[in-house]
């Protein structure tokens, strides 16, 4: 594994990942996640689903430089305009982030071409330009979608943090399958990839803005 | 068992006229007598059962408006050896026609196998509605398992690809909550809402590339199509 | 079905909302000066703020980047005191981590502070208020140019002496409703002489709102900040 990959899903790493809390918060408001048990299952349909999907277009932009497409791809493969933007909200941290650790000119033209870039494109994109492969992005994107939404519950529900660490931990085998299917997809077109769904987080997401606009949410997302 | 069912509608002298109507049991398709392009699909059989392959290829010429709407409710069965079956519905539709594929609900049952793909090829001026409600499980049953995907195009760009899989993680409030029927309403082409529309269990968003998504996650069909209902006549 | 469901606020809560895109970080020539108050929960953050915003009206071009809008009523706090437009305030989630979002990951104030610099041309202040946050948060220098930390006489006139990154080493520590002290049996001496032991040469005041509700002496303390200005 490169370096670039544990940076990347380094929670230190000051990408604006600590606002987002992938659903978790909706989730805990409505009771839907209320102990470890139950986050363990939102975090692994939560892999299953965005986690797969980021991890798919983070290990294909490692390689593959059409901006435009792969932006107007995963666009098609996230309904929900609330989870496109917190997807691009990060994308644009992890940018101003990333532009100082790896300035590049395959950023630059990433930026040029997609301003706001979704977060899992930014990821490939960096761990590319650090050297980093396919799967060190797969797996990047993969760990993502579940620790955040993890020290989320932490902080929402006051979890015991070593609980929710080994819940996460339990998950390793998964997040290693999920980014090994999303390498064996990464090389084919853009409008080939797969776009797994997550039906019950975009109707989270979009109820969380709802719920915003009402009642202040302490997460973007 | 594999079947290849076609309808190819054009319009002629301001009137939908379907140009081809090719049934193969079990999917049987039936004009409506009195409203052109208006075609019902009847599963004559019981079907689909495991390891049967179903084409249904729907095909509408420059301005031609086709409508596709289901009879009732297919049961998706295991077969007689675990196997997959495989329903797969392609739509090409031409400048400025209109396409409803409407059919009724698949009930995915106890040990199905089952892979419900959709296909959409529209050009820029096309319209579009697809309407979908998968039942999982019949009442009190665990349900099979299911892969369903959607893919449309509108012109060069991508409007909509989404890919479910039925397993155990459907208890997951991040899939499908232990909720047992997904509905999802696709328009593209009509006027689309302005901004997303949420209730708790079901929304309706604009799509980045134009088109609206109304999806419901319900305990039974009934309550499905009440939030689906609802999303569209408020957007 | 929430359609017609509309609500209004001073600030906008909506995360599906944006501007602009600005990428390029704000060049450092030109950018707004910025300021942030940090300081315990009901230290007096936000009735500073209000209290900056009405000392600088018609002087200087100034917006309010919030951190601690955790519920609406914060925001109308601002509103109500009809110091700002709504379009110079801009609220800011922290993820329940308030010290996180102006030290560790700057970034969601970052894109907050753009944002208002993109929306008010030629902005000279943005004034940076943190959440309540415990003795040791500090902002990032990356954030802000100056810092100042609030306490008040009502949380204990040991506050001084306990020190913390907050109260030894912002660049101005201001000791918040002075006409409380009695009330509290706070001694302001014995604050001074711990604040004073405590940070050096960096300056303190001593205030109270109540009595004073422009802060002027805040005031000019920030205004002796500013760069000079040209033109």
């Amino acid at each position: 594994m490169h370096t670039v990959a544990l940076v990347l899903s380094d929670s230190r790493f000051p990408g604006g990942g600590h606002v987002h809390s992938g659903g978790l918060e909706e989730a805990a408001a409505r009771g839907l996640v209320s102990d470890i048990r139950s986050l363990g299952l939102f975090l692994a349909g939560r892999l299953r689903t965005a986690g797969e999907l980021a991890a798919i277009f983070a290990a294909a932009s490692v390689k593959c430089h059409e901006w435009s497409t792969l932006d107007e791809e995963l666009d098609a493969r996230t309904p929900s305009p609330a989870q496109r933007e917190a997807s691009r909200a990060q994308g644009r941290a992890t940018v101003r982030a990333g532009r100082r650790a790896w300035p590049s000119p395959v950023l630059d033209s990433l930026v040029q071409a997609t301003p706001r870039p979704h977060h899992a494109i930014v990821l490939g994109a960096l761990t590319g330009i650090a050297g980093g492969s396919s799967a060190d992005a797969a797996l990047t994107a993969a760990y993502l979608s579940v620790s955040g939404p993890a020290s989320a519950a932490i902080r929402l529900l006051g979890l015991d943090p070593f609980a929710v660490n080994a819940q996460v931990t339990r998950l390793g085998e998964a997040i290693q399958a999920v980014a090994d299917r999303a390498v064996s997809v990464a090389g084919l077109p853009p409008a080939d990839l797969p776009g797994p769904g997550a039906p019950g987080l975009d109707l989270l997401a979009e109820a969380h803005v709802r719920h915003h606009k009402e009642e202040v949410r302490l997460f973007a997302s | 068992m594999k079947a290849h069912a076609r309808v190819v509608a054009e319009l002629v002298d301001g009137r939908t006229v379907l140009r081809e109507l090719r049934s193969q049991s079990p999917l049987t398709l039936v004009p409506h007598r009195g409203k052109p392009g208006l075609v019902h699909l009847v599963n004559s059989a019981s079907a689909p059962l495991g390891g049967d392959e179903l084409d249904l290829t729907l095909i509408a010429g420059p301005g031609a408006a086709l409508r596709i709407a289901g009879v009732a409710a297919s049961l998706v069965l295991p077969g007689p050896k675990p196997a997959l079956s495989r329903f797969t519905v392609h739509v090409e539709a031409a400048e400025g026609s209109t396409v409803e594929y409407l059919p009724e609900a698949t009930v995915v049952t106890q040990r199905a196998h089952h892979a419900a793909v959709f296909t959409g090829s529209l050009e820029p001026s096309a319209r579009l509605i697809v309407r979908e409600m998968l039942v999982l499980g019949r009442e009190g049953e665990s349900p099979g398992r299911l892969t369903s995907e959607t893919t449309v195009r509108r012109g060069e760009r991508p409007v909509l690809s989404q890919r479910l899989e039925i397993d155990s993680l459907i208890a997951s409030p991040a899939v499908l909550a232990g909720r047992r029927v997904l509905a999802t309403d696709l328009r593209v082409g009509y006027e689309d809402p302005p901004s997303a529309v949420a209730g708790e269990w079901c929304s309706l968003v604009p799509l980045a590339a134009g088109g609206s998504l109304a999806t419901a996650l319900a305990h039974d069909a009934v309550a499905a199509q009440r939030m689906i209902g609802l999303l569209n006549r408020s957007g | 079905m929430q359609a017609d469901h509309v609500h209004t606020h001073p600030v906008n809560f909506d995360p599906t909302w944006s501007e602009p895109d600005h990428h390029e970080p704000a060049a450092e020539q030109g950018r707004a000066y910025r300021i942030g108050i940090g300081g315990p929960v009901g230290s007096g953050k936000t009735a500073l703020t209000a209290a900056l915003c009405r000392a600088f009206r018609g002087e200087l071009n100034l917006a309010v980047v919030t951190n601690d809008i955790y519920t609406t009523e914060d925001a109308d706090f601002l509103r109500r005191a009809g110091v700002l437009d709504v379009d110079r305030i801009e609220a800011v989630q922290t993820g329940c981590c308030p010290h996180t979002a102006i030290r560790d990951d700057i970034t969601a104030n970052l894109d907050a502070v753009e944002t208002l610099e993109e929306r008010h041309p030629g902005l000279e202040l943005v004034i940076i208020e943190s959440g309540g946050d415990n003795l040791t948060a500090v902002f990032s220098r990356g954030l802000v140019d100056r810092q100042i930390f609030v306490v008040d006489v009502a949380g204990g006139d040991k506050v001084p002496r306990k020190g913390g990154p907050g109260v030894t080493t912002a660049d101005l520590l201001v000791i918040n409703k002075i006409d409380l002290a009695p009330l509290v049996g706070a001694d302001l001496e014995v604050m001074a002489s711990d604040a004073a032991r405590m940070r050096g040469e960096l300056p303190v005041i001593a205030q109270s709102l109540a009595e004073t509700p422009d802060a002027p002496v805040v005031a000019d303390w920030v205004r002796s900040q500013l760069p000079v200005r040209t033109g």
